[in-house]
């Protein structure tokens, strides 16, 4: 594997060097180690004292289309950006994975598109999403790769229009990519069919909505300035991305519920700082009146948040998020005995500080969810030191923590690792 | 006859202009509006190279937009990161208001498709991790400090300008060295509160493009930390035809292709 490894290097030299040679367009990119010990061992996963360990080789690149053809006029540019992954924790497995591969063009002055695989993000918060339901990689988040790991990319249509009264940006994602989320495998999590916190023995699986029309996924966005104020409304018709509904218990199958949601957001400078507020409400389509104890019922949810800077390269921010099980009295005359239930109410804060130092080349920070009704919260903190243009430091811990191992934070406590990754830059 | 007595007067009314001095509010205001607002619009390139203690360097590489809202008043910045590699593709907006309001800014981050919006009032702090601060880039009020001329010869005035707000900046006050001719600040020194020069802002070459004097190449030094930055400002170009569209999150997402100064 090593052997295959330094041969898609050296594969990937000669197409940079040619590219160069022949001026085409340029290739960036980097190469990264990184590891992620466990604080403690985890006797459930497949490795006890560490839970990352890989080789990241990314390249990407922009192209500016030539010549004289409509995407060129369109001022057509085609982006691309691939992972060659070596990840030593499943036995020097090599992977790669498209990033983006996209075309995007203007074929009317008010009108932008882009087609293909792309990473889409929108909404107010930090690290909490309500309207943005696009895919996520939260194992990414627990061992501690890079931010950019959090977002998965779609493969997806968006058709962006900015009439005067308000800017649309119009999704259209025809295949649907779930959230990637623990499996017992690299972290250990509450399985409910294994009645429990499972590692390797977790056999459930997650059935994903086949590839046709009626399960197209749409999203939509329509936003515009008030001044310094930002305004949006959402809009999204799919499905949950995380597995949270019960399929066949006997086989223990879950799948993605399909899913409506309505939001709105503001954003806007206040009191010297910037402040947020977001909510949504997701309509359960296959459970509308939560007697389903199957399927995940209805929800509101809302946030809001404030960020400061204090000066001197210091900002603090913090967020308030509160999550609401709709027809709970339903949903509770329909669990059976011995099913595991969860709150009615769930509120969350989280908090984040940031400093700057040395000419803004050293960053520490800290990041902590808190959740006070499922008492349980997770601590990210780091430290990265840009060496250099080209070189890369960062360390780091994860810490979820909880007293209960159906919570979100609280089933993620044997989890906790320390992690260091060197990235060049090129 | 006539005719000289027209020449004669002409001739009295352009020394009389030439005599009028100028007052001291009147030469800063020359002075911002030449650093700050020249043109309608305007674009550069600018590559910036900072160099520690030890005479290690780091390179920034940007092309900005620059709209004029009013002179001396509000503008809208574009700047897209070329350079570093690890922040290739970067951009960033401000929308700059003069008097007292805080600035708008967004940043976006292409690899989450993440448009930020950066609170971000202190503006004594580093631009990009130059050198430079955010407020040399993008201008430090004038109604902030108070301003005397303190010296004048054949070719500068040397203002001093001293913050009405001291608690506001690490600055006690900062002298400026104004070309008489043309109005283009030359050298900035700031003393801190003991008294002590710290920091220096100088112009190295100064540039006649389309009828403006621009300063193409300039250099901050920080004098405690032994370091400084040189940025030197390419492919200038003004009243190109900007237009305010380009300042929003259209083209934060979708950078402006023709503007891009790869």
């Amino acid at each position: 594997m090593r052997r295959a490894f330094l041969t898609v290097l050296a594969f990937f030299s000669l197409t940079v060097a040619c590219a160069q040679a022949v001026d085409l367009p340029s290739w960036h990119g980097f190469v990264e180690q990184a590891y992620g010990g466990r604080v403690s061992r985890d006797s459930l996963t497949k490795h006890q004292n560490y839970n990352m360990l890989e080789q990241r080789w990314q390249l990407k690149t922009r192209y500016r289309i030539p010549g004289e053809n409509a995407l060129s006029r369109w001022n057509g540019v085609l982006t691309y950006k691939g992972d060659f992954l070596l990840d030593e924790y499943f036995g020097a497995s090599g992977s790669y994975e498209v990033r983006e591969c996209h075309v995007a063009f203007s074929p009317a002055g008010a009108v932008d598109i882009k087609a293909g695989r792309q990473v889409l993000t929108w909404g107010t918060g930090d690290y909490l999403f309500i309207n943005d339901l696009f895919p996520k990689d939260y194992v990414s988040f627990y061992i501690g790769r890079d931010d950019e790991y959090l977002k998965k990319p779609s493969d997806a249509l968006r058709v962006s229009a900015y009439p005067k009264i308000a800017n649309i940006d119009f999704v259209v994602i025809p295949h649907f990519t779930p959230n990637t989320m623990p499996e017992g495998d690299r972290l250990s999590f509450f399985d409910s069919f294994q009645g429990g916190i499972a590692g390797r023995e977790s056999d459930r699986n997650a059935v994903k909505p086949a590839l046709q029309a009626e399960n197209m996924q749409y999203a939509l966005r329509v936003y515009r300035t008030f001044g310094s104020m930002e305004g949006a409304l959402y809009y999204y018709r799919g499905f949950d991305p995380s597995p949270r509904s019960y399929l066949d218990e006997a086989n223990r199958q879950l799948f993605y519920e399909r899913l409506d949601a309505y939001g709105a957001s503001v954003r806007s400078p206040f009191a010297g700082g910037i402040s947020h507020a977001e909510v949504g409400y997701y309509r359960s389509r296959q459970d509308p009146n939560g007697t389903n104890r199957l399927v995940e019922n209805s929800m509101f949810k809302g946030m809001v948040g404030y960020e400061k800077d204090l000066g001197h390269d210091l900002k603090v921010g913090g967020q308030y998020l509160y999550e609401q099980k709709l027809d709970y009295a339903e949903y509770q005359a329909a669990l059976l005995p011995y099913d595991y239930f969860w709150d009615e109410r769930r509120h969350l804060l989280t908090q984040r500080i940031t400093k700057l130092y040395k000419n803004q080349t050293v960053m520490l920070g800290l990041f902590n969810f808190w959740s006070p009704s499922d008492r349980d919260g997770y601590a990210r903190a780091s430290c990265a030191y840009d060496m250099s243009d080209q070189w890369k430091l960062v360390v780091g811990v994860n810490i979820p923590w909880g007293e209960d191992m159906i919570t979100d934070f609280g089933m993620m406590a044997k989890n906790k690792n320390a992690f260091v990754r060197v990235r060049y830059s090129f | 006859m006539k005719k000289f007595f027209v020449l004669l007067v002409m001739f009295f009314g352009v020394s009389a202009a030439w005599a009028q001095d100028l007052t001291v509010d009147e030469i800063v205001a020359k002075a911002n509006n030449r650093s700050y607002y020249q043109g309608k619009d305007g674009n550069a390139k600018a590559t910036m190279v900072v160099t520690d203690a030890q005479g290690r360097t780091r390179q920034r590489q940007l092309t900005i937009l620059k709209l004029n809202i009013q002179e001396g008043g509000d503008q809208k910045y574009f700047v897209y990161f070329h350079k570093p590699n690890d922040v290739k593709g970067m951009s960033y907006i401000v929308w700059k208001h003069a008097g007292g309001k805080d600035d708008d800014r967004w940043l976006y981050l292409p690899a989450m498709d993440l448009v930020r919006r950066i609170a971000a009032s202190d503006k004594r702090s580093s631009f990009a991790g130059t050198t430079f601060l955010y407020e040399d880039i993008s201008g430090r009020s004038m109604d902030l400090d108070t301003h005397e001329l303190s010296a004048s010869d054949a070719a500068h005035y040397i203002i001093k300008n001293v913050p009405k707000d001291a608690a506001s900046v690490e600055f006690s006050y900062y002298m400026m060295k104004i070309d008489k001719n043309n109005f283009v600040p030359m050298m900035a020194e700031y003393y801190d509160k003991s008294g002590k020069l710290y920091r220096t802002i100088e112009a190295l070459e100064v540039k006649d493009i389309q009828g403006y004097p621009t300063v193409t190449k300039m250099k901050a030094a920080d004098l405690n930390a032994n370091s400084h930055t040189i940025t030197e400002f390419s492919e200038v170009a003004y009243d190109v035809g900007l237009t305010d569209d380009i300042f929003t999150e259209r083209f934060l997402r979708n950078p402006p292709q023709q503007w891009l100064k790869e």
